[in-house]
């Protein structure tokens, strides 16, 4: 008993989370860029995926991502008022606030599921962002096995 | 005079005035009732209502081989009045004939305007059944973990038949995202990870248009309870937005429009 107990400690020290990101190509991806050009530190967790904009988000992306072995998911684009092309983050906030809930209903909670605006400028906002979230999944633990949307073969 | 009877004139009449060539409404067939199609005022004697009429016949009337019979002119509960508002809201619908009929009454024939505001003056507060909301509670109480294996069991139910897909009359794309294979985000198998796709992106592609008639559960031949994600979604779209879809023939739709001040508070 006491040996599974360390081990399952052990476990959660060790546990890397995977967090898929979903960001715009105009506002995030160059807040990205720009933490990295700023040499700022952030935890390797994030595996970025670049789009148009926010609006182009289809919720199936953010499934395939969770089947895949996804531990969370960000989704991060422009400010509003910002958007590239005018409105596609406007239609993506309604998308997300919806699309939310029915995840946390299936089983993907909160702690699994993350949104922001993030600009080009705010490369220090992305570095906080992604630190803090790696954190909360962390102690979230891993998604698996309770994964409802994972791919089993 | 019953309701089934005055639903009997009212479809003769129609039919040898001309107003309507097909009349769709409900027959029995042992204890179920089945959809019946009329188009001879001679076999109007099969149509019945009563309260074991639930599927939502809303569903036949944009399909071609109905609309080649047209005029048509349906039976319809509230369920189905409200159905056809949605349609008419995004565009596929222009006209429809009702023989609107509530639980407690009939309220004779009527277009798609008279429909709209009889639901407003009537029916506007169709409430969910106690039980759904109460185990749609029972289920928000549960922890996360517990609610991804409660929807792993329910999921791995499904056959994929897409019964659902066939009942719900807002389910019309003439390709559906699941047969889409270039590329196929959803599995076609009937395993855990497509099955899950599956039915979230159903529910979710009713969101803000589902009006919660039930059609899809109740075609269900492995009883997945897809009310608890649709009520999810509907109480959802009526808290963050507003809206309850099905009573107005002009409303925006919920997906689609937006607001500068729609809530952000989960935006961090």
């Amino acid at each position: 008993m006491a040996q599974t107990e360390t081990k399952t400690a052990e476990a959660a020290a060790a546990f890397q989370p995977r967090i898929v990101a979903f960001v715009c190509n105009w506002c995030t991806y160059a807040g990205a860029d720009l933490a990295g050009t700023s040499r700022l530190r952030y935890p390797p967790n994030v595996r970025i995926i670049k789009l148009p904009c926010t609006g182009r988000i289809d919720p199936l992306f953010i499934l395939k991502a969770f089947e895949g072995g996804a531990d969370a998911v960000l989704v991060s684009g422009c400010h509003p008022g910002d958007c590239h092309y005018t409105s596609g983050n406007y239609h993506a906030r309604r998308r997300w606030a919806l699309f939310r809930r029915l995840l946390d209903l299936t089983g993907i909670d909160e702690r699994r599921l993350f949104f922001s605006w993030v600009s080009a400028a705010e490369g220090q906002k992305f570095a906080d962002l992604v630190a803090d979230i790696t954190e909360k999944v962390r102690a979230a633990g891993p998604l698996e096995p309770a994964n409802p949307a994972r791919r089993r073969l | 005079m019953s309701t089934s009877e005055a639903i009997r004139a009212d479809a003769a009449r129609l039919l040898a005035e001309g107003r309507a060539k097909l009349v769709i409404g409900y027959r029995a067939r042992g204890p179920h009732r089945a959809p019946a199609f009329v188009s001879d005022p001679a076999g109007v004697d099969v149509l019945i209502y009563d309260n074991l009429c639930k599927q939502n016949l809303a569903v036949y009337l944009r399909k071609p081989e109905v609309r080649s019979r047209g005029p048509v002119a349906v039976v319809a509960p509230p369920a189905v009045m409200r159905s056809l508002v949605v349609l008419a809201a995004e565009s596929q619908l222009t006209e429809a004939t009702v023989l609107a009929v509530g639980p407690d009454a009939y309220h004779g024939v009527l277009d798609l305007a008279g429909a709209a505001a009889l639901l407003k003056e009537k029916y506007a507060d169709l409430a969910p059944s106690p039980e759904l909301l109460e185990a749609l509670a029972k289920l928000d109480a549960m922890s996360p973990q517990e609610r991804a294996r409660f929807w792993t069991d329910q999921f791995a139910k499904c056959t994929r038949c897409y019964a659902c897909r066939a009942a719900c009359p807002l389910c019309y794309c003439a390709r559906c995202i699941v047969e889409k294979n270039v590329p196929q985000w959803i599995s076609t198998a009937a395993a855990q990870h497509g099955n899950f796709a599956w039915q979230i992106i159903r529910a979710f592609h009713q969101a803000g248009r589902c009006t919660l008639c039930g059609a899809c559960e109740a075609a269900c031949p492995q009883g997945i309870p897809l009310m608890l994600l649709n009520l999810a979604l509907s109480e959802e779209v009526a808290k963050q937005f507003g809206e309850k879809p099905g009573y107005d023939p002009a409303a925006k739709p919920v997906i689609g429009s937006w607001k500068p001040d729609d809530d952000q508070g989960f935006v961090r």
